[in-house]
This record gives C-alpha cells, sequence and structure tokens, in this order.
C-alpha cells in the first residue's frame, strides 16, 4: 500500500539556548506518518512531545534535520507561507482550548476561515455549522464560550481545527482538562473523524487515552524510544465499562 | 483587499466586545477634538469681531501722527508734531484725500446735570464724523462754523449720556468740562464695543478749536490726523500722497527717516488679526496637547489590550494568521477609536459652541477647518499611538504567546 506521506522527519532536532544552558529538547527524529494514520504520542513531562508537535505543526522550526509536510519541504518557508500551511493544512487543539472569549461558537469555528485567502470557503458560517454539528454541538451554535462547559468548549476546539479541512490534526493534551468521561467523549470523536480518513497526532498523558489510536510512539529525552502499533484498541464501550470498573 | 474587510470585521467586533474599555479610550480623544474645535473656533470668532469693526471704522481710514519712539523707557517725540500747516498742505494739495479732521485729545472732569466722570475729550472737526461714519441719534453735529468760531458745543455718546444725564434728553443741555459749560448738540447712535474692547460710546466729541483754548491752553499741534480717501481703492495712494507732502512739509532729507506715521485701516486690519491669529494658534496648540494626552491614552490602553489579549493573539497565529494580518486588526482598532473620538468630539465642539452663544451672547461660527484638524489630529493620533501597540501584538511569538498566562 503506497499511502501518501503526511509527515516526514529526516534526523530533526531541537536545542533551546538559554544564555550559557542548552536544552537538547528533541534528537534525531526521524518518524513517517501517512495519510490515515491516528497515531498517541506519550513521554515523560518534559520529554519534548510538545516541542516536536509545535515543529511538525509549523509553529516552531528545528535546530536540524529536515521536515516534510504532505510533500512540502518546510525548513526553506518564510513566516507567511508558514502561516498559510497552518491555516489550510493543520488543524490544532491545545489543552487550554484556546477560544475567543465571550465569543460565539459559530464565530470561533469560523475563526481560521477569516484568514483563509484561498478563496475556497466562500460560506464560512455554514462551514463552521457543518464542523460543529460534526464534532455534536448543531445545537450549541449560537452559545458564548464561557457558556460551554469545558468538554464543549473542547469539542468547539476541535470543530475549528476541522474547519479548514486540515491534512492532519494535531492536538497537545486535549484532554488534560477534562474529567474521564469527557477525556473518553473527546478520544471517541477522534477516533470517529480517523474513520472519516482524517490524519490525527495526539499528545496525551494517559495510557487509556492513547490506547484509542492506531499507534504509539514513546518519547524519552528528546528522542524515540519505541514506535509501534497497538494491538487492543480502546472504543469507547470498552473504555466506558473500564470506567465503571474502578469506580 | 477582500483580507482587509474581513480584518475590518474582525477589529470591530474586537471593540464591539470590550465596548466599556473603549468607551473610556475613546474620552481622551472626544475631549481634545472638542477642545481644538472650541478654542480655534473662539479664536476665529474673535477675530472675525475685530475684523468687522476694524471695517466699520471705515474702510478709508487713514491715520496720521507724531512718530513716537523708545528711548530710556519713556516715548519720546521725533522731530516736529503733526500741526495746522501739515494739515493745510494736506487738504491744499491731496488728491487723493477727501476729508480731513485734526484731533487732539485731554483728560477732563466731566460734570452733567445727573452725574459725572473723569474722562478724556477729542477735539475734532465737522468732518470726523463722515470719516468715522459716526451718525447721529438724535440733535445734530457741530458745525464748520462752530470750529471756526471755536464754540462750546459737543456731541456725545450713549454712555456718556446714560452717566450725565441719566433720564434727561441731553440736547440743548449743557455740560463742564473742567469747568467750562458746553452745549450739547448731537447724541450718537450706539455703536458698542470697539476693535480694541473700548466703549465707543463713552465718547465726548468737541471742536478742537475750542479743546485746544479752553482746556489744552496753546494751539501747538495735533495729536493726529485723521483721513478717508476718496475711496477705498485708493488708500493706499493717498498714503504715499501723504507721506510725500509731509517729507516736504517737515523738511526731511531724502537719507533721513519719516517723522511722523501713516496707518491705514487695512494695515489695522492685518496687524489684529496677526495678533488674533497667533492668539488660535495658541489656543489650538494648548488644546491639542490634551489630544496628545488622548493619543498617549489610546496607546496605554492598547498595549494593556495586547497583553490582556495575548493568547487571543497567539491562537490566531497558531490558526493561520500573518503578523500583518494582527498588525493590521490592531491598527485599525486604534485608528477607529481615535476617529469615533473624533467625530464624537466634534459634535461636543459644536455643541459646545452653541453653549457658549446661548450663555454668553457671544456668537463662535465652528470653522470648518478645526473640524479638519481635530479630525485630521485625531487619526494621526490614532495611527502613531496604535503603531507601537499593534507592532508589539504582531511581532509575538505563537508558542510564547499561545503559553503566556
Ligand atoms: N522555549 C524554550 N526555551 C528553553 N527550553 C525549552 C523551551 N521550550 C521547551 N524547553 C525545554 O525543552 C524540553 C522539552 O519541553 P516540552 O515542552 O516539549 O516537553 P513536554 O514533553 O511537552 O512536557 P509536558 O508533558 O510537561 O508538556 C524541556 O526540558 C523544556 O524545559
Ligand atoms: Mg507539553
Amino acid at each position: 500500500m503506497a499511502a501518501k506521506k503526511v509527515i516526514e522527519t529526516k534526523k530533526l532536532s531541537k536545542v533551546f539556548k538559554n544564555g550559557e544552558i542548552e536544552v537538547h529538547a528533541l534528537t534525531d527524529i526521524n518518524i513517517l506518518i501517512e495519510d490515515g494514520e491516528f497515531v498517541a504520542i506519550m513521554g515523560a513531562s518534559g520529554s519534548g512531545k510538545s516541542t516536536l508537535l509545535n515543529i511538525l505543526g509549523c509553529l516552531d522550526k528545528p535546530s536540524d534535520g529536515e521536515y516534510f509536510l504532505d510533500g512540502v519541504f518546510v525548513n526553506n518557508l518564510n513566516k507567511n507561507q508558514l502561516a498559510a500551511i497552518r491555516n489550510q493544512k493543520i488543524g490544532f487543539i491545545f489543552q487550554s482550548y484556546n477560544l475567543l472569549p465571550r465569543t460565539t461558537a459559530l464565530e470561533n469555528v469560523e475563526l481560521p476561515l477569516v484568514y483563509n485567502r484561498t478563496g475556497e470557503f466562500l460560506n464560512p458560517s455554514e462551514h463552521a455549522k457543518k464542523a460543529l454539528e460534526k464534532v455534536g454541538l448543531g445545537n450549541r451554535i449560537y452559545h458564548k464560550t464561557n457558556q460551554l462547559s469545558g468538554g464543549e468548549q473542547q469539542r468547539v476546539a476541535i470543530a475549528r481545527a476541522l474547519v479548514n479541512n486540515p491534512a492532519l490534526i494535531l492536538s497537545d493534551e486535549a484532554t488534560g482538562n477534562l474529567d474521564s468521561k469527557a477525556s473518553i467523549e473527546v478520544a471517541d470523536l477522534f477516533v470517529k473523524l480517523n474513520d472519516l480518513g482524517k490524519t490525527i497526532l495526539m499528545i496525551t498523558h494517559e495510557s487509556d487515552i492513547a490506547q484509542f489510536a492506531k499507534r504509539l510512539i514513546y518519547l524519552r529525552d528528546g528522542r524515540v524510544l519505541t514506535d509501534e502499533l497497538i494491538k487492543n484498541r480502546s472504543t469507547k464501550e470498552s473504555a466506558i465499562r473500564e470506567l465503571g470498573l474502578t469506580e | 483587499m477582500r483580507q482587509l474587510f474581513k480584518t475590518f470585521k474582525v477589529a470591530f467586533k474586537a471593540i464591539n466586545k470590550n465596548r466599556s474599555r473603549s468607551l473610556l479610550t475613546v474620552l481622551g480623544i472626544i475631549i481634545g477634538v472638542g477642545a481644538v474645535i472650541m478654542t480655534i473656533s473662539a479664536g476665529e470668532g474673535a477675530n472675525k469681531q475685530v475684523q468687522d469693526q476694524i471695517s466699520g471704522l471705515g474702510t478709508n481710514l487713514l491715520m496720521i501722527y507724531t512718530k513716537m519712539e523708545h528711548r530710556g523707557g519713556t516715548h519720546v517725540r521725533l522731530g516736529r508734531p503733526i500741526d495746522k500747516k501739515d494739515f493745510d498742505i494736506l487738504q491744499k494739495n491731496s488728491v487723493w484725500i477727501s476729508k480731513l479732521s485734526p484731533l487732539v485729545n485731554i483728560g477732563a472732569q466731566a460734570v452733567g446735570p445727573n452725574g459725572y466722570k473723569s474722562t478724556v475729550v477729542y477735539g475734532v472737526n465737522h468732518e470726523y464724523f463722515d470719516i468715522l461714519s459716526r451718525e447721529l441719534f438724535s440733535g445734530d453735529y457741530f458745525k464748520e462754523e462752530d470750529v471756526k468760531l471755536a464754540n462750546k458745543v459737543c456731541v456725545i455718546g450713549e454712555t456718556t449720556r446714560e452717566e450725565l444725564f441719566v433720564d434727561l434728553d441731553p440736547i440743548g443741555r449743557q455740560i463742564r468740562l473742567d469747568k467750562i459749560p458746553f452745549t450739547v448738540v448731537g447724541l450718537l447712535k450706539e455703536e458698542g464695543q470697539g476693535a480694541m474692547g473700548q466703549d465707543q460710546d463713552d465718547i465726548i466729541l468737541a471742536p478742537y478749536t475750542t479743546i485746544q483754548d479752553r482746556l489744552i491752553g496753546h494751539r501747538r499741534g495735533y495729536d493726529m490726523i485723521m483721513a478717508s480717501a476718496i475711496n477705498e481703492n485708493t488708500v493706499s495712494d493717498a498714503k504715499i500722497e501723504a507721506s510725500e507732502l509731509l517729507r516736504e512739509s517737515h523738511k526731511i532729507r531724502d537719507f533721513e527717516k519719516d517723522d511722523f506715521d501713516i496707518t491705514t485701516q487695512v494695515e489695522l486690519q492685518e496687524i489684529t488679526g496677526n495678533i488674533t491669529g497667533i492668539l488660535t494658534i495658541l489656543l489650538g496648540a494648548i488644546a491639542s496637547i490634551s489630544l496628545i494626552v488622548g493619543g498617549i491614552g489610546i496607546m496605554n490602553i492598547m498595549l494593556v489590550s495586547v497583553t490582556e489579549r495575548t493568547r487571543e493573539i497567539g491562537t490566531r497565529l497558531a490558526i493561520g494568521a500573518r503578523e500583518s494580518d494582527i498588525l493590521t486588526q490592531f491598527l485599525i482598532e486604534a485608528v477607529v477609536l481615535s476617529l469615533a473620538g473624533g467625530i464624537l468630539g466634534t459634535v461636543l465642539g459644536i455643541v459646545g459652541n452653541h453653549i457658549i452663544y446661548k450663555l454668553t451672547n457671544f456668537y463662535i461660527p465652528t470653522a470648518p477647518y478645526s473640524i479638519m484638524i481635530g479630525f485630521g489630529f485625531a487619526a494621526l493620533v490614532g495611527i502613531a499611538f496604535g503603531y507601537f501597540p499593534a507592532r508589539k501584538a504582531a511581532k509575538l511569538n505563537p508558542i510564547d504567546a499561545l503559553r503566556y498566562e
């Protein structure tokens, strides 16, 4: 099967310099992620997960090594081109949602389209409504951010990450602020989106959430420790059953 | 272009989200623009009033007087005073001058049937009234005859009448000027305040010959000769002509300076125009300071706003906003705020002018250019003081901005 490569890194490294002190946050990362994959990234705190995701999300540049996103050699791009890539090829989801305060769900989801210069999305609110329906918030379109629960806010953020129809969805501890039930809902939403063909890369601390993915990359001290397929994937049902047992 | 329109929408939404803060931000600009408009208009209004009064003097007016020089703290007369000889030469030879009147003045105690006052008495001839276009309310002017015979007659203004006669009709009655009785033959029509703020109705006019004989005690020299040119287009010709005649009369050689001055009404207008102009600029400048303070207010609030919205900016950058998008958004916010301030300030200025008119009767037409200055300045302040915060926002590193607590 010759699936399309969405992410390819070659000897990717990141060194933070703070005066005299150098932090080797990432060292020689080689990963290949193909279209339609669902990858979880785990690792201890400080192992470089967020650093990796920021580089893959074109928010940061590597100190060394090469990065190809959807066939584009990212290293050479200037700021505006990176902004365009973030806008068109990537959907970002953060632990703290990062929604605009006192703004409706709809307007939040429309936001990436405001900065879209391709002219593809002529009717932003239609696209935004569809994205909100996909995450099950069709009935919360005009709720303001502060009128939504944490889980709902995160689903708005996921809708925002979907609205531009990106090649890649990146999530940095999307379930970090949520309780177990809401975390399972979000993980299940990822599974459904992946079933629809979306390529997803998610960082998580919780191994039961990681079990929803198809593949698990484990980082330690900025290097890939293990990279393997997950055999017994969780489903929403199995996870809820387990939740019931522990309670 | 479409992107700019979208950014406009974003900026308006942001302003709308922070309505009360936006209003406070704008307050400084409102007051600043209002102040600029009101002060400039007041200056213009004052200027117009002064100019109108000078025009009221008669556009043909020339004033010829002895040159005074400031020496060692006192005014010293240069050369010969203007006198009867000069007057006669001008009267006989001048082509461009149609009417002439000497003017002498002296302080005197004036006593009427119902009051008294210390005042200045002016000695003029019968043509004076024409030169300055002073009209009568009742009675008559004194005549050439009265001047020739040095009759003890006078014409007074309304303020003087009120003080000396209260409710009596002054015509035909007597007043005493330094104990010398004068018969009032005419009462002048009210004129109001003069160009320099003096009351033009507080006046006593008598034949200059009488004043010289009875009050001054000699017939040497005049304080001034007032003249009017045949029409307003010949004022400068009249001035040149009078100057030549007087130089000849005073035997001034070619290399010597005049020992007299001739001021025309046009020059007077220019001088006072300059003075009130400087006043307007000064007032406007002071008012502009409040605009700058308003601008600093905008900058301050925008900086706070950028800090407060750091995460929002990070989010926008993360989902694909360019630096220029953020820069424009914040610039538009600043400019829209200051323009809104400009509009409200203009309203404030116009309403303020109207209120002043209602309260003091001092009519201030709102000068259109003051609105333009106020507005332009407001926009400039918005861009100038909005740029720094906007740039700060645009230069944020998205990762740091997203992490900002
Ligand atoms: N801007 C920075 N400057 C200096 N050092 C940094 C910077 N960002 C991250 N680091 C360092 O790089 C290393 C990796 O950080 P990173 O945030 O990627 O870890 P993480 O795996 O996401 O941890 P966590 O699970 O706690 O989020 C850490 O040692 C961190 O201190
Ligand atoms: Mg992290």
